[in-house]
């Protein structure tokens, strides 16, 4: 199971790379980081994952330590410029001892080596570069780290290409150019094994991920069992989870000491002394009389071990808060800046009201560029309220200047989170200069938490229509992007919504220290549930960097109007919280025990498909032709004219899903309950540990998430009905604003209001008319 | 108070629409939004509802425009480092603004125009006293004659109504001029005009000096007269018997009413319906003012004087000063200085006067001029939103009035601004073609049905461009010049007694034909970019459709430009009135079926032989004047056609003593009935889209028309100048 999430998990993260040579139809899909595959994979044999136990051996290797630096399943780094930054947290051990980085990379076979190039930079310095030319089996590079470079703390790694095609000058070609590195191939190795140690608290933030990308908590838990102890047990979870602050982390509870060793994985120790007296040689100096909280280093693979103990309860609760008090912030401060620095820099600045910022505070620098498909991206970050996705538009003011030898037809494209959000023409065929042109972009695709804005210049020339030998690689800058441009965010509604599964991942709202304690519900206390609900809510705890308290219920009448968590099998929870949570509960014993799952999901999508496929036929009635000619026009379908809002039928989840998030109001309807359930406590576990991986979490929205391991996907269900939770005070403005988007939904209402108040105004003014000036 | 509740009310209704409409929703709900309210307001008008039907189908209107004009200021105006593209964009969005404004204000005159007046007919007892104004300038007498005749033959005790003839042609200054042909022709008129008084017993007067024009004149007559009321008739414009009776009344009624306005109804088409041929069937110009506007005007007490076919009160032009005279257009000029000092207007909806308007178009051209100048003089000099003594609906009326002469500068906008795009491709207006569906489509929409709402049967669709096009290419130097030097224009008295005996193109058409030439190609670049350049095809679309519009009137206007001959000299009216033709001391039953002011078109039975031409004859008939009893006329024959029993006799009148000239005015101008009788069959709506084809047709058939003379004079070799006379 482990081994198949990984590989779905590999094929979501560098799927577009790897539609290698297969002819790309930009009309469909566009190929994007962070997103699924236009095509399934189909490179057996290249660099295959070796899921992590390839791992084990090397770490028994003596006189160095490594350190996989990617937080990535696979970097892929496509089209012809391309880089990420991203950084890596080291201790100051690993800083002075850090001697080589090694990657492995392949590419696609069109890359023309000697135009094309792969760049590594830390901390800003050049370490190495060198063309791209391993178009046959992977090739490794190592790079030596010059003995200042590397310090304590964040490092900054940046890997850039530069790729040209060999022969094709097409902007389709600049799609099939592709570098990857798989995360396995790529670390940084440590002189000494003692690299490896951890020591303080604050190294709990090296702990890295594994050659999957994935990083793991192991608390050792010898009382587990206990009801009462949940509380702390959620809060260490949120604690490590925001000290690690890795993209995908997944918490795992047991009772016994997990196999030692393993990159990417920290093992802590959680309890009273008594109780972990068994699992541990020698106990902590002192944690029979007073709380300790610290690193012991495990004897048979060296690996450290973080004790979390003391005489009693108390005293652990008191270590715990050692570790959550380093990350706690006020709750009354709000962020600039979603962090994101561990698997995307620059990091994206949150934007809660009119803004704007310059390319160059964005991250993005002025760079000239000679291609045909210039692209470049930058973080934008929104308030959990933000409600102006229907209406709103943001604004770049773009600064940048293309030759002659553009031809009309060429274009910028604006993508937001992978979706077009705009398209400029760049037409005039003299060459411009273009300054502080406005974009509008539309906050369609924006969400909660942060989103990735991507700006793509498409070039057409003479040339690259002739296309003459050697001409692809031409270095002739035919387009500059200036820094000075401008990404402007106007005023935009801002209220929160009840549910909103996208607010949740992207925010953590309202589970969020402002947001009052969280009643947790668990339907046992077994190691399954218990990692799911930590991994849960420590993923919580990192979309919201924020560590509200929880409170374990035993009862669903105990939850009050706090926020509330209920996860746990479906079988086990109780009735009356899957019905308000909108969960068909007729079909519950049925989840999960059809054991021909994927033969159905392969009906399903052949369903699907054909059913796409006859519409596009020719026996559309002539309304359903009017609607389809409407939809691709102006996006307007028939069902956004409805005036009523759409009712919701109570959801029964599919076979193919594994994991269901159910988010809605609570029974007065004053707070949020969000249900997480699977069929049996095994796939619980495994599914919130799968979804808590970034590229997944963020997918969540809407009224209902569901997560079907097979394929990797993450399905919603999006709220027809919802509440308002105002959380700005109260302002004409923002309710304006907020009217604006709601109507923008509500279309028809939008134009009967306006028919009605004409009406009325006519009316009114005959009525004004009839009292003034002559009448005869 | 319940005024200030509805006033509160209409307030905050309108606060509630445009809190609406500026709400940023997204383009989908814009278009839905358009497309439910443009259908609303096709159903209104498709059913015709009236009364709060149309105030309704205004709001709708009025929302759509107002959510345009938000959309236009925050969305598309182009960012102002592109000077290239910010100051013609700019320009055209100031030119819309304008267009936005005028629209408004009209809303506001026009909300809810007074029905016509009931008939007031002057209390016996009461009659004041009278003096008509009749002010001439360079007229002919027998055109006089005719208006002098007919203003003296005016039901109205004879003993009350005094007609003066103001001469300002026959002036001391004039008789004295140093040009020597000016000073005989001066003294010659000044004698023949005193002669003339002197037969329809009519007061002569004149002065030594031609100062301050037609308002200096009209004051020197107030010297001599001391008449209750001045009645102002232009020379041209002949009232009906009836025109004092309809009016005085009135004054009885208000003591603080200073001003009685009626129609100016002309017997001639101005240039454009001549050469269009339009002015049987199609509503003229001046009914829309007339008919609607004035009305509209008066609802708010802001109808005002339009220099003639009116009634004033001595009293009120005494507190004032007289008639006004710092503007060219004197008669506006002194209703806003009166209405400033609290007095009172009146519009009587009914034609009770018959004149006649400019034939040739160069000369309506200089009369247009004239009004333009003079109301950008008036706003200049007397800014009507700031004036005291006015009420608010007042100011807003009168800005109405004046601003209107704007428009050249907003129709040459409109003309050039596709041009920017065309030829130097400027992007000058922002949008997508999404947003232009939604926004600008329904706005014009709405704005044509708007239009055709309020002044339907009064104007049919895209004439008023027209006229707009046609005046703006020669006014906006006039504008310019007077914005320039606003002390500089002078009056200038408009021909309106020529005529045009053959077909030729305007002496001032030049223009129009470049202006055609430029606009055919830039359709020809529209075509050839919709080719070249697929990838903004769009764009190129909308901005060519929009140059197509402009080709359309301005192919229309090269038949405007066009002059068309006609065979007599004079406009005809018909009449069908029974009389005797008297032929050599016999007398035959005859029909009068059209008259001119120089000629009547006699149909006669039993006349045998074909009589000589230039023989002298007479006609013999009951005038309206005196019922009963018969009076004779004298003609000579002009033309002869003979049929098997009638025979239509074309003749002229040989006016020879006073009582023949009245004669000739009764028949022309006595009954105010049919003037009324013949507007009202114009006054068809043919709706938008009739409306529309049928402006399509006649540009393609003008245009086609314009070029045929085009050619015809090139053929001719440019040796035969303009023969207006």
């Amino acid at each position: 199971m482990i081994r198949m999430l990984a590989f779905v998990m590999s094929v979501l993260l560098c799927g577009p790379i790897l539609a290698q040579p297969a002819p790309f139809d930009m009309s469909v899909e566009r190929p994007g980081e962070d997103r699924a595959p236009a095509q399934p994979p189909a490179r057996p044999g290249q660099v295959d994952p070796q899921a992590g136990d390839a791992v084990a051996p090397r770490a028994a290797q003596p006189a160095t330590f490594r350190r996989h630096i990617m937080p990535f399943s696979t970097l892929s780094l496509t089209g012809e410029v391309d880089e990420r930054i991203w950084s890596v947290y080291l201790t100051p051990g690993q800083a002075a001892a850090g001697e080589r980085l090694t990657f492995a990379y392949q590419n696609a076979i069109v890359v023309a080596p000697e135009a094309s190039v792969l760049s590594v930079i830390v901390n800003g310095r050049l370490i190495g570069e060198g063309p791209v030319q391993a178009t046959e089996a992977p090739q490794t590079r190592t790079y030596n780290l010059p003995s200042d470079l590397l310090r304590a703390g964040s490092n900054e790694i940046r890997f850039r290409v530069l790729q040209r095609h060999r022969t094709d000058c097409t902007i389709q070609s600049t799609y099939e150019l592709w570098t990857e590195i798989p995360s396995e191939t790529a670390f940084i190795e440590f002189a000494g094994r003692d690299a490896g140690r951890l020591s303080t608290i604050d190294d709990i933030r090296a702990v890295g991920n594994n050659g999957e990308g994935r990083t793991q908590f192991n608390i050792v838990m010898p009382a587990l069992a206990q009801p009462s102890k949940t509380a702390s047990l959620m809060r260490l979870a949120q604690g490590l989870a925001l000290l690690g602050h890795m993209p995908a982390q997944s918490v795992a509870v047991t009772e016994t000491m997990p196999a030692l060793g393993k990159p990417g994985e920290l093992t802590v120790l959680l309890g009273a002394a008594s109780g972990l007296a068994p699992l541990l040689r020698s106990m902590p100096d002192g944690a029979s009389a007073t709380s300790v909280a610290g690193f012991v280093q495990d004897d048979a693979t060296g690996a450290p071990l973080l004790v979390l103990t003391g005489p009693d309860w108390s005293a652990v609760e008191a270590a715990i808060e050692e570790i959550t008090k380093i990350t706690e912030r006020p709750s009354d401060v709000p962020r600039d800046v979603i962090n994101t620095e561990r698997w995307r820099l620059p990091q994206a600045p949150l934007f809660v009201s009119d803004k704007r910022l310059r390319f160059s505070e964005l991250g993005v620098a002025t760079s000239e560029f000679s291609g045909r498909r210039f692209r470049t991206a930058f973080g934008i970050a929104l308030p959990s309220d933000f409600y102006a996705g229907a209406y709103g538009e943001a604004t770049i003011l773009l600064d940048a200047a293309y030759t002659e030898a553009v031809r009309p037809g060429s274009r910028i494209d604006i993508y937001v989170n992978g979706s077009i959000a705009s398209t400029v023409p760049l037409d005039s065929a003299r060459g411009g200069f273009v300054r502080h042109l406005p974009i509008n972009v539309t906050l369609r695709h924006f969400r909660p938490g942060s989103n990735l804005v991507e700006l793509e210049a498409v070039l057409l020339t003479e040339a690259d229509s002739v296309c003459a030998p050697g001409t692809s690689a031409s270095n002739e800058a035919r387009f500059a992007l200036f820094d000075t441009s401008e990404f402007h965010m106007p005023d935009f509604a801002r209220i929160g919504l009840r549910p909103n599964l996208a607010a949740t991942s992207g925010v953590g709202y309202p589970y969020r220290a402002d947001g009052g304690p969280v009643a947790l519900y668990l339907d046992r206390s077994d190691s399954e549930t218990l990692s799911a609900a930590a991994t849960f809510v420590s993923r919580l705890a990192l979309a919201g960097e924020s560590l509200p308290a929880i409170e374990r219920i035993v009862t669903p009448l105990e939850v009050g109007d706090r926020n509330a968590l209920f996860i746990g099998a479906l079988p086990q929870l109780p009735n009356s919280v899957l019905t308000q949570a909108g969960i068909d509960t007729s079909g519950e014993v049925a989840w999960g025990s059809a054991s021909d799952a994927g033969s159905r999901v392969v009906t399903q999508t052949a369903l699907d498909e054909w059913r796409a496929r006859l519409r596009g036929g020719g026996w559309r009635t002539p309304i359903a032709s009017i609607e389809g000619w409407m939809r691709e026009t102006f996006d307007i379908s028939l069902s956004s004219l409805r005036i009523a809002p759409a009712t919701e039928s109570a959801f029964a989840p599919p076979d193919a899903a594994t994991l269901l998030v159910a988010q809605a109001a609570n029974p007065s309807g004053n707070a949020t309950w969000t249900v997480v359930t699977s069929p049996t406590p095994t796939l619980l576990k495994e599914g919130v540990s799968a979804i808590a991986d970034l590229t997944k979490w963020n997918q969540m929205s809407g009224h209902i998430a569901t997560f079907e391991p097979l394929n990797g996907v993450v399905n919603t269900i999006p709220a027809m009905q919802f509440e308002f939770v105002p959380t700005q005070t109260p302002s004409f403005w923002n309710y304006r604003l907020i009217g604006a988007n709601w109507l923008s939904t509500n279309i028809l209402l939008y134009a009967l209001l306006l028919v009605g108040l004409a009406i009325l105004l006519g009316l009114s003014t005959a009525g004004l008319l009839g009292k003034l000036g002559r009448r005869l | 108070m319940s005024k200030v509740a509805a006033l509160v009310a209409w307030v905050f209704l309108s606060l509630c629409v445009v809190a609406l409409i500026t709400l940023p929703v997204n383009l989908q709900t814009q278009l839905i939004a358009s497309v439910v309210v443009v259908a609303f307001m096709a159903l209104i008008k498709l059913v015709n509802a009236g009364g709060r039907w149309r105030l309704i189908a205004l709001a709708f209107g009025t929302a759509i425009v107002l959510r345009y004009v938000y959309w236009r200021t925050t969305d598309t105006l182009p960012p102002v480092n592109q000077p290239e593209n910010f100051i013609p964009g700019f320009l055209l969005y100031l030119a819309e603004m304008y267009s936005v404004m005028m629209l408004a204000l009209s809303l506001f005159v026009v909300a809810m125009p007074l029905p016509p007046r009931p008939s007031r007919v002057a209390t016996a007892a009461k009659y004041p006293k009278v003096d008509v104004f009749v002010p001439s300038y360079n007229e002919e007498a027998s055109l006089l004659a005719n208006t002098l005749a007919a203003a003296k033959a005016m039901d109205y005790p004879a003993d009350k109504l005094t007609v003066w003839l103001l001469d300002d042609g026959g002036t001391k200054q004039k008789r004295d001029s140093t040009s020597l042909v000016e000073a005989q022709r001066a003294a010659a008129r000044h004698l023949q005009l005193q002669e003339l008084c002197d037969d329809l017993g009519v007061r002569y007067l004149t002065r030594d000096r031609n100062e301050h024009a037609k308002a200096g004149n009209l004051n020197n007559g107030m010297l001599h007269a001391d008449g209750e009321l001045i009645a102002v008739f232009d020379a041209d414009h002949a009232p009906a018997r009836d025109f004092l009776l309809e009016t005085v009344g009135y004054f009885e009624d208000d003591p603080r009413l200073f001003l009685v306005q009626t129609p100016h109804f002309f017997l001639n088409p101005d240039p454009l319906e001549r050469n269009l041929r339009t002015f049987e069937k199609m509503p003229s110009e001046n009914e829309m003012f007339y008919g609607i506007i004035q009305r509209g005007l008066d609802k708010w007490n802001a109808a005002f004087f339009c220099g003639s076919a009116a009634v004033l009160r001595r009293t009120a032009l005494d507190d004032a000063g007289g008639f006004s005279g710092s503007s060219i257009t004197e008669d506006c000029e002194t209703a806003l200085a009166l209405h400033g000092r609290g007095w009172n207007s009146v519009y009587v909806d009914r034609p009770l006067i018959a004149g006649l308007q400019p034939a040739t178009f160069a000369s309506f051209i200089g009369q247009r001029s004239r009004w333009a100048q003079g109301m950008m003089q008036i706003l200049m000099f007397h800014f009507p939103l700031l004036k005291r003594g006015l009420s608010l609906p007042q100011r807003l009326c009168y800005m109405s009035s004046a601003l209107f002469w704007l428009f050249p500068l907003s129709r040459t906008i409109f003309l050039l601004a596709p041009l920017c795009y065309l030829f130097f491709d400027l992007e000058i207006f922002t949008a997508s073609g999404g947003e232009f569906l939604a926004y600008t489509l329904a706005y014009m929409l709405v704005n044509l049905m708007m239009q055709n709402y309020l002044y339907g049967s009064f104007r049919w669709p895209w004439i008023s461009e027209l006229y707009e096009y046609v005046q703006a290419v020669h006014l906006l130097p006039a504008v310019f010049s007077v914005l320039a030097s606003p002390r500089k224009p002078t009056f200038k008295v408009t021909a309106k007694d020529e005529s045009i005996l053959e077909s030729r193109l305007s002496e001032i058409s030049r223009p129009f034909f470049v202006i055609f030439g430029v606009l055919f190609i830039a359709l020809l670049i529209t075509a050839y970019r919709v080719y070249a350049e697929p990838y903004k095809a769009d764009i190129t679309l909308v901005v060519g459709g929009w140059n197509f519009f402009n080709l359309v009137l301005a192919g229309c206007a090269l038949g405007v430009v066009s002059e068309r001959g006609e065979r007599s000299a004079s406009r005809r009216v018909k009449v069908s009135r029974r009389c005797e033709f008297g032929l050599d001391e016999a007398w035959y039953p005859a029909t009068i079926e059209d008259v001119s002011a120089n000629g009547a078109r006699v149909q006669v039975y039993g006349l045998r032989g074909n009589p000589v031409v230039d023989t002298r004859a007479q006609i013999r008939f009951e005038p309206y004047s005196r019922q009963g009893t018969r009076d004779t006329l004298p003609v000579a024959i002009k033309n002869v056609e003979s049929g098997s029993d009638i025979t239509a006799v074309g003749c002229r009148y040989l006016p020879e003593v006073a009582r023949h000239h009245n004669l000739v005015a009764d028949l022309i101008f006595a009954n105010s009935q049919q003037w009324t009788e013949f507007q009202r069959l114009r006054r068809i709506n043919p709706g938008l889209v009739r409306g529309t084809l049928w402006f399509w047709w006649l540009s393609l058939y003008q245009m086609n028309r314009g070029f045929v003379y085009l050619f015809r004079s090139m053929g001719s070799g440019q040796r035969e100048p303009g023969r207006a006379r």
